[in-house]
């Protein structure tokens, strides 16, 4: 008896303890996808996105708050998918990074660029 | 009291601060030698990711320090810092060390054809055109021509995005003279045919062109077959290859007089109203394709 009642008493601290173990994986899981995202941005997009002042016919936008608002720069809704197919399929002056990116760096790049505020 | 110093000198650099010219970027460079051009001081390296500036790719860089590019040789690892300037229109290579030169002795550079010298015909090779119709190079008999290659695909702003810009803007200089307009043509060719189809073509040109198709008239983009790609760019002394769905190329433009000649080469170095003051000179020249010697079909 005496055995099971210490076992009770541990049982909220075991679980705890899981609990703080199961969150920590998950932030670290998600940190390590956020800091692949970022690596994919500043690879794939920094160049054109973050300047301001390309020899260009049109100045690239800037993809900070893209998600904020209901509508991308191109005019059409602002959701995963629209983006997801502007990367893939180039827009405009933008070109195309079909077969260069993988479905999986396209991913990251949109769960990226939901944070961009 | 130590506070409002603080808050003052933050105030001050937040004012300050977009009137500062912007400082040179820098970033650490480690990749292979792939060849070299020392004449343009120059060489092409393939090289690892730079986080910040570009993913793996083989490219060319202009190197700062004379003389360095006579030392390195094709099969060279080296490390150097890429410095980018006028917001990444401006970049080259600095501080260039070699880690390890044992892959000189097995590494064969690129061979250069000799390009054709100005006074020499062009190739009359076909090309297919945005619309998908079968062009040639002797079509443009009686106008001066400014051509170029490109690939859709490129992601680098200082690069096809950057040549096809410009000569966006020559276009719509020359429409404002119908003179000049009728006597001049515009070529831009490119590098990746298996990609770069017509309705890709037609879909990059529209978008140079303002939407407008009437413009492919006087601008048009074409692909040629990967035989006679490759032999246009050896009689233009173009560089390129493709590497892991990149092209690495050189930055080269033409410009071709009415009779079908070469006038001049522009490699990695001009400017916008060059370019266009030079096709205007030359279209000035032009002799009418009817007069013109071998002239090709009008069009």
């Amino acid at each position: 008896m005496i055995r099971h009642a210490r076992c009770a008493r541990e049982w909220p601290w075991l679980i705890a303890v899981l609990l703080l173990l199961a969150g920590w994986q998950t932030s670290c899981g998600r940190s390590r996808a956020e800091q692949r995202g970022r690596e994919l941005f500043e690879l794939h997009c920094a160049a054109c996105h973050e300047a301001s002042n390309l020899d260009l016919k049109k100045q690239p936008p800037k993809l900070e708050g893209l998600f904020q608002s209901k509508r991308l720069p191109s005019g059409a809704p602002a959701t995963d998918e629209q983006v997801r197919k502007t990367i893939v399929q180039g827009i405009g002056t933008m070109p195309a990074f079909d077969q260069r990116l993988s479905d999986e760096d396209v991913d990251g790049l949109v769960r990226y660029l939901h944070q961009l505020k | 009291m130590r506070l409002g110093k603080l808050a003052c000198v933050v105030l001050a650099c937040v004012v300050i601060a977009p009137g500062c010219k912007p400082k040179n970027k820098r970033y650490n460079l480690r990749g292979q030698v792939m060849a070299k051009n020392a004449a343009a001081n120059e060489i092409t390296v393939k090289h690892d990711d730079i986080p910040g500036f570009m993913a793996a790719m083989t490219m060319p860089y202009r190197v700062k320090d004379p003389g360095v590019v006579q030392e390195l040789e094709p099969g060279d690892i080296i490390a150097a810092e890429v410095v980018t300037a006028n917001d990444g229109n401006d970049y080259w290579l600095e501080d260039v060390r070699i880690t390890d030169e044992s892959g000189r002795k097995t590494a064969k550079a690129p061979v250069t054809p000799r390009p054709l010298q100005p006074g020499e015909r062009v190739l009359d090779l076909p090309l297919v055109n945005q619309d998908g119709k079968t062009i040639r190079l002797d079509d443009f008999r009686g106008k001066a021509v400014l051509l170029t290659f490109i690939y859709t695909r490129c992601p680098m702003p200082a690069f096809c995005p950057r040549l096809s810009s410009q000569f966006a803007k020559i276009h719509a200089d020359l429409a404002k003279t119908p003179d000049a307009y009728g006597k001049t043509h515009l070529l831009t060719i490119s590098f990746d045919p298996k990609y770069d189809t017509a309705p890709v073509l037609r879909r990059y040109g529209l978008a140079y062109l303002d939407n407008d198709p009437s413009g492919f008239a006087h601008w048009e983009f074409a692909s040629a077959s990967p035989g006679d790609l490759r032999k246009l760019a050896d009689a233009f002394g173009l560089v390129y290859f493709e590497q892991d769905n990149q092209i690495s190329h050189s930055l080269d433009i033409v410009l071709i007089s009415s009779k079908g000649t070469i006038v001049k080469y522009w490699s990695n170095d001009w400017t916008t109203a060059e370019l266009e003051n030079a096709l205007r000179q030359q279209a000035a020249q032009s002799t009418p394709a009817t007069q013109a010697l071998g002239a090709g079909r009008s069009r």
